[in-house]
């Protein structure tokens, strides 16, 4: 059997088993963007403004309101500044943390192991699976913003909205592969949660205090979640220097993974 | 032709714990090799280092002549394996895990699925979660054996199948092992392979304690005597009973010997009653145990 058909099956197999869940996953994102984008209309635009400057500014900068004024920025602050991004690394971070070390400790991975795959192989075909579950999970988020924001006729592009979707993409496939690799380093779920999580938290921290500073350029420059949306995808676009860092991120962790999964005792 | 199994100076330590201290083991192609020790004694993380799960600390490893280490796929695609732990879980039915198995392998073993499930009564339709302890062992043994591996490295099969499985499960090893399958199983119940294994190697504390042909086993094993008098204990014809314990007018040991001999050496005397039964195999096992603990 081939390296590739090898790598064709896992994935095959990973996907097929998590259909389910992951259908569930695309209704909540679904749900996210109902709620949020037909709201703007009543609500948004100068009175929202109103609502905002009434706040400290230091709390809508930290939340990203101060953006809540333009349609775009209302997008850009709720369904891909907060809960987008909070469900779905939820999601990708789980599923990071089970896919190699959950089933690890479970006892799971010692049939698909002792297969005459390589580890390498069996690794890529989990990672493949991980990414391309949260590229659905993106493509959702991106067609459910675009329809509804369509239909209830908010000023935004489908370009800005398919930019930030595609950088919510990378955003969590990032961190989804920071925990995958964590796991595939140790064997530990909670250690892959653990690494997972506080990268993930980390980043989101210094993007919403680096919103805060005057000068918060510096920190914007090393949180994946600034390269993610400081640059407001939803009206400039992407900004390709900065997703091309999260590529690398995920090209790192990833190499990391295979690095010491290939050379380990499995279940220990 | 090379062996199936040949491990020299085997060492695995687990941090600081040394799980296996000095393993040698030759296991020839076409037997049925039993591994048999208490819990804890090692069985599991040998096998496993012969998957390629695990690394050895130290020691020469040939799996089917080539080291697991190296052997990498195509080594493995010659394997089949039954985790002592078999955990099956999520959505999948039986038959698509098998499925998806055979499929890993190149789709070997698909055309055995139905049949195997048929003889192991096992519903291939629910999914494997929901299935009883047994039945997902079931599906471990199919998985272990439907593309007819040349060596099948089984880690207590036997365990959380009924007594008639069991025989079914004894009974397919011996087909696979005329087939042409080489089966190395573990137990701690030597009794649950003795019917089927061609020899057996005893692991205790990492550490190889005995190895034998099962036959030559029982014959050591001797058996047990147990007779009750209706006259005095004739103690001079019982010489050459072991271990033996007289009391009242019963008397009780062990007898190694020719069994003519023994019924020739009590005829004529006045018994009441007399029972003599091979000794379970897994009081030689504590034998051993003793025997090296003593050492
Ligand atoms: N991951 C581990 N870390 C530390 N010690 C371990 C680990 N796995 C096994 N051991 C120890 O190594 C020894 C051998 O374990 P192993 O699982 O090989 O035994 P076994 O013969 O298969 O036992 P059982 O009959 O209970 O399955 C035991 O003392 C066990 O506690
Ligand atoms: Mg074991």
């Amino acid at each position: 059997m081939t390296r590739i058909r090898a790598v064709t099956v896992e994935i095959a197999w990973q996907l097929g088993r998590r259909r389910r869940p992951l259908m569930l996953w695309a209704i909540g994102l679904t749900a996210v963007a109902a709620i949020y984008v037909p709201l703007y209309p009543s609500i948004g635009g100068e009175q929202m403004q109103a609502l905002v400057d009434s706040l400290p500014a230091e709390m809508t900068a930290a939340l990203g309101y101060d953006r809540l004024g333009s349609a775009a920025g209302y997008l850009t602050a709720t369904v891909f500044g907060l809960l987008g991004p909070a469900l779905m690394l939820v999601f990708g971070i789980g599923l990071g943390a089970r896919t190699v070390a959950g089933e690890e400790e479970a006892g799971e991975l010692e049939l698909a192991a002792a297969a005459p795959v390589r580890r390498d192989d069996l690794l890529a075909g989990r990672v493949i699976a991980l990414h391309t579950q949260i590229a659905v999970l993106a493509v959702v988020t991106f067609a459910a913003s675009a329809l509804l924001s369509a239909s209830v006729g908010l000023d935004v592009s489908v370009g800005g909205i398919a930019a930030a979707s595609l950088g919510l993409n990378l955003l969590v496939i990032a961190f989804a592969t920071i925990t995958l690799a964590a796991g595939a380093v140790s064997g530990r779920r909670g250690v892959a949660l653990a690494v997972g999580a506080a990268t993930a938290v980390a980043a989101f921290v210094a993007d919403a205090v680096a919103g805060m500073l005057d000068d918060g350029a510096v920190i914007e420059a090393l949180s994946p979640f600034s390269w993610y949306l400081a640059s407001d995808p939803v009206v400039n676009g992407v900004p390709l220097t900065a997703y091309a860092r999260l590529g690398v991120v995920t090209l790192i962790a990833w190499a990391v993974a295979h690095d010491r999964f290939r050379r380990r005792d499995l279940g220990v | 032709m090379t062996t199936a199994i040949t491990v020299e100076g085997l060492v695995k330590d687990y941090g600081s714990f040394r799980a296996l201290d000095g393993i040698d083991l030759a296991v020839e192609r076409g037997e049925v090799f039993g591994f048999i020790g208490p819990n804890g004694a090692g069985k599991s993380t040998t096998i496993r280092i012969l998957l390629d799960l695990l690394r050895p600390t130290a020691g020469d490893i040939r799996v089917l002549g080539e080291d697991p280490a190296t052997g990498g796929p195509a080594l493995r695609a010659r394997l089949g394996y039954l985790p002592g732990e078999l955990i099956l879980s999520g959505t999948a039915t039986g038959r698509q895990l098998l499925t998806h198995h055979a499929a890993v392998r190149g789709g070997r073993g698909r055309d055995r699925i139905a049949p195997l499930a048929e003889r192991f009564l096992l519903d291939l339709d629910r999914p494997v979660r929901a299935l009883s302890k047994g039945n997902k062992q079931k599906i471990g043994v199919v998985q272990a054996l439907m593309h007819r591996p040349d060596l099948a490295l089984l880690d207590e099969p036997t365990s959380g199948l009924d007594p008639l499985l069991q025989q079914e499960f004894l009974a397919l090893v011996r087909e696979e092992r005329d087939a042409g399958t080489t089966v190395f199983l573990s137990s701690h119940v030597l009794s649950e392979i003795e019917g089927v294994a061609d020899r057996v190697a005893l692991i205790r504390d990492g550490r190889i304690v005995v190895v034998d042909d099962v036959a030559a086993l029982r014959a050591a094993a001797g058996q047990r005597l147990d007779v009750t008098f209706s006259g005095d204990v004739p103690l001079q014809a019982l010489e050459g009973v072991e271990e033996l314990q007289v009391d009242g007018l019963h008397a009780r040991g062990i007898w190694r010997g020719d069994t003519t001999r023994l019924i020739a050496t009590l005829h004529g005397l006045p018994i009441a009653r007399l029972e003599l039964r091979d000794r379970d195999l897994e009081e030689l096992v504590l034998d051993a145990y003793r025997t090296e603990g003593t050492a």
